[in-house]
């Protein structure tokens, strides 16, 4: 996993796996990453093959910390398990999904 | 003979690993690998690995202390119909809902049923003495309808069905389990007929829980009436030590008991999540692990039911759990019916007080009023339905004399009524003092005073000599209202002499007042029930109404004042209820 500092956002990329084992280091290592000039987190999914609820819940406190900021947390380009797993619990909904 | 030879034979991979999160992946990208290379779909591959995921990850989050030193082991099978995967876990087991809905938006947790289910066909948790499954099918609809062979078709249903006996086999397995319950209850059910002893029947049924869960020992609770703390009602059947009290020694908030009732909730116990120091649990009971169970009745806290086993034996598991559950409603419920039954029986018996207290006060009025040649007499008396003490008496004491009584005793129910019996007699005893109405009074005051203020009780009272020869009254009066004398050509008299009810000073003076009785005179003696009748709204009748009456009426006889007075206070009532006795005596002086 890659952290790059690209402005007001925070970019993370190179996310193969995001599960029960890696979860919560992945969650305190973005976090940590935070400097107070970031606004958005953009979390880059189209190397991440598999999501599971785990994985969900460090999104979602993940998206917490950076509405705190008045920021938004973005999903670049899931792939299409990943995709599926979003949609089937409704994440779009908090999440905005950007395919570029 | 059935079609077994051309069966597809399912394959299986069995696989087991350290209960470890970080083991979970290695274990489920091989099923993944093993499902791909037997020829499952890309989607179908996807949707068992992230659901067996899920599955192990809980299997070991969730793991008894005991079951993390167990492995977690996972089966799949894959067959042209569907895959089945079954994760067997050594946790406490847990309730299949039946609906499972996402969590709130926000929360970073409680997702992973909810996916299991949106993946697979068939979710089913079984419970079992030695170990739980969790099983997780995804039926294989498309790739059974694409098959060509005919045969083959009619060999896979003839398999599914199979597979259907087994599934029936298994419930049945887990009805005899609760059959087993089941008909532990009824019979202590049974018992509890015969008994009626709610702490008895609680052992018996304490004794079929520990056998059906293989605990150690139970530890049973109820919430005494009216109270809001947990009291041991029965305890455990190793140590019997009698009762068990919570919060001596410490805090009673940091025991697992009150934690479970505060909470609402079942509270868990073992070396991770241990008993506090000075839990009672935990001072009188071997080194435990185990399950405090709270129940209700309705939305009220019952009490607890503990079951505990030594370290180092096997886990409760879900079955157990919720035998324990079980068990507890059934208990709740025989509480709630016990009590229910005490109240029916008070209820009982204050009416039979009642009735026999209706009967005492009936006997001690006159029957009959006796005759005088000079004047006539009526009393009415009409009970409330919480009987009180009213009583009149009317003594004939010869030469056209005699002595009135009106008497109010102060209190309900059979005391009342046993005082008013008393105070009749006493009366009745001291023929000497007819004469002197105040010097009787002080008489029963004194004999009376003791027993009264034992029982807080007083008596109110009016007595009344009637000396016909001599066309004179001597009143006397104990703390009572007014009597209403009416002379021809005068107002009504409204005549109240001093003294203080009887049983409130042990040596009360009653001094008499005398009067004359005048020809066509009439007297009415009455108690407070009668001014202070009221009306639906609420109004009283008073004393105001009732001189009006006597002095628009005064030529009538008693009886006719009587039923006049009756017919005035029926209409003024009208449909309200009667609050107190209501009992009044009418004297008239014939016209000569």
């Amino acid at each position: 996993m890659k952290v790059h500092h690209n402005g007001e956002t925070l970019l993370i990329t190179g996310i193969k796996e995001l599960g029960a084992t890696n979860a919560n280091a992945f969650r305190d290592q973005v976090r940590a990453s935070i400097v107070d000039g970031h606004k958005h987190i953009e979390i880059d999914l189209s190397e991440t093959m598999f999501l599971d609820s785990c994985g969900l819940g460090a999104l979602i406190s993940l998206h917490k910390t950076i509405c705190a900021r008045n920021g938004l947390v973005r999903l670049i380009n899931p792939t299409p398990p990943v995709q599926q797993i979003l949609e089937l619990t409704r994440m779009h909904r908090i999440f905005e999904i950007v395919k570029r | 003979m059935p079609p077994t030879a051309n069966f597809e034979r399912a394959t299986t991979l069995r696989l087991s690993s350290g209960c470890d999160l970080q083991k979970v992946r290695p274990m489920t990208k091989a099923v993944r690998e093993f499902l791909a290379a037997e020829g499952a779909t890309e989607e179908e591959v996807g949707a068992c690995e992230l659901a067996l995921v899920e599955a192990c990850n809980n299997a070991v989050l969730y793991a008894t202390p005991e079951g993390k030193k167990k492995s977690v082991e996972v089966e799949a099978s894959l067959e042209a119909i569907g895959i089945e995967l079954k994760v067997h876990d050594h946790t406490n087991g847990f309730r299949m809902p039946e609906i499972t809905d996402l969590p709130v938006d926000e929360s970073e947790s409680g997702r992973g049923l909810f996916l299991m289910r949106s993946l697979m066909d068939v979710v089913a948790y079984k419970a079992k003495k030695e170990g739980n499954t969790l099983i997780l099918k995804k039926n294989r609809t498309q790739n059974l309808l694409t098959k060509r062979n005919p045969t083959d078709l009619v060999d896979t249903l003839h398999k599914r069905l199979q597979e259907s006996e087994h599934i029936i086999t298994d419930m049945m397995d887990e009805l005899s389990s609760c059959y087993e319950s089941l008909s532990a209850i009824f019979r202590a059910g049974a018992q509890l007929g015969k008994t009626n002893n709610l702490e008895e029947f609680s052992r018996t049924l304490g004794k079929e829980l520990l056998e059906i869960t293989g605990a150690d020992w139970y530890v049973f609770r109820i919430v005494p009436k009216d109270d809001s703390r947990l009291v041991l009602f029965v305890s455990h059947p190793v140590i019997e030590t009698g009762p068990l009290p919570i919060g001596i020694s410490c805090d009673a908030d940091s025991t697992a008991e009150m934690k479970a009732a505060v909470g609402r909730r079942d509270v868990w116990f073992h070396d991770r999540a241990p008993l506090d120091p000075c839990d009672p649990l935990r001072l009188s009971m071997p080194p435990s692990f185990g399950l405090v169970h709270p129940f209700f009745f309705g939305d009220i806290l019952m009490g607890t039911l503990t079951v505990g086993k030594a370290m180092g034996r096997p886990v409760f598991n879900a079955a157990n759990s919720q035998v324990v559950h079980t068990f507890a409603e059934f208990l709740g419920i025989q509480v709630a019916n016990a009590r229910m039954r005490d109240e029916q029986i008070n209820h009982q018996l204050v009416s039979h007080e009642l009735k026999i207290a209706r009967n005492i006060q009936h006997a001690l009025l006159p029957r009959v009023l006796p005759q005088f040649s000079r004047v006539n007499l009526a009393g009415f008396y009409e009970s409330a339905r919480q009987v009180g003490g009213d009583f009149y008496d009317v003594i004939p004491l010869g030469d056209e004399s005699l002595l009135l009584v009106l008497a109010d005793v102060m209190g309900k129910g059979i005391p009342a009524a046993m005082f008013a019996a008393i105070f009749r007699s006493l009366l009745r005893s001291s023929p000497e003092l007819n004469m002197q109405p105040g010097a009787l009074l002080s008489r029963v005051n004194r004999l009376l005073f003791n027993d009264l203020s034992d029982v807080d009780m007083f008596i109110t009272a009016q007595v009344i000599f009637v000396d016909a020869k001599n066309n004179r009254l001597t009143i006397a009066n104990a703390g009572h209202c007014p009597v209403l004398l009416t002379s021809q050509g005068a107002a009504v008299e409204v005549i109240l002499p001093e003294g203080m009810p009887i049983g409130i000073l042990p040596e009360a003076e009653f001094p008499e007042t005398t009067h004359e009785l005048s020809e066509q005179a009439r007297l009415l003696v009455y108690t407070d029930g009668l001014t202070e009748t009221r009306n639906a709204a609420r109004e009283m009748f008073g004393q105001d109404r009732l001189v009006e009456l006597l002095s628009k009426n005064r030529h009538e006889t008693a009886d006719q004042l009587k039923k006049r007075l009756a017919e005035e206070l029926a209409v003024f009532r009208s449909n309200a209820p009667l609050e107190d006795d209501l009992t009044f005596l009418l004297l008239a002086r014939e016209k000569e």
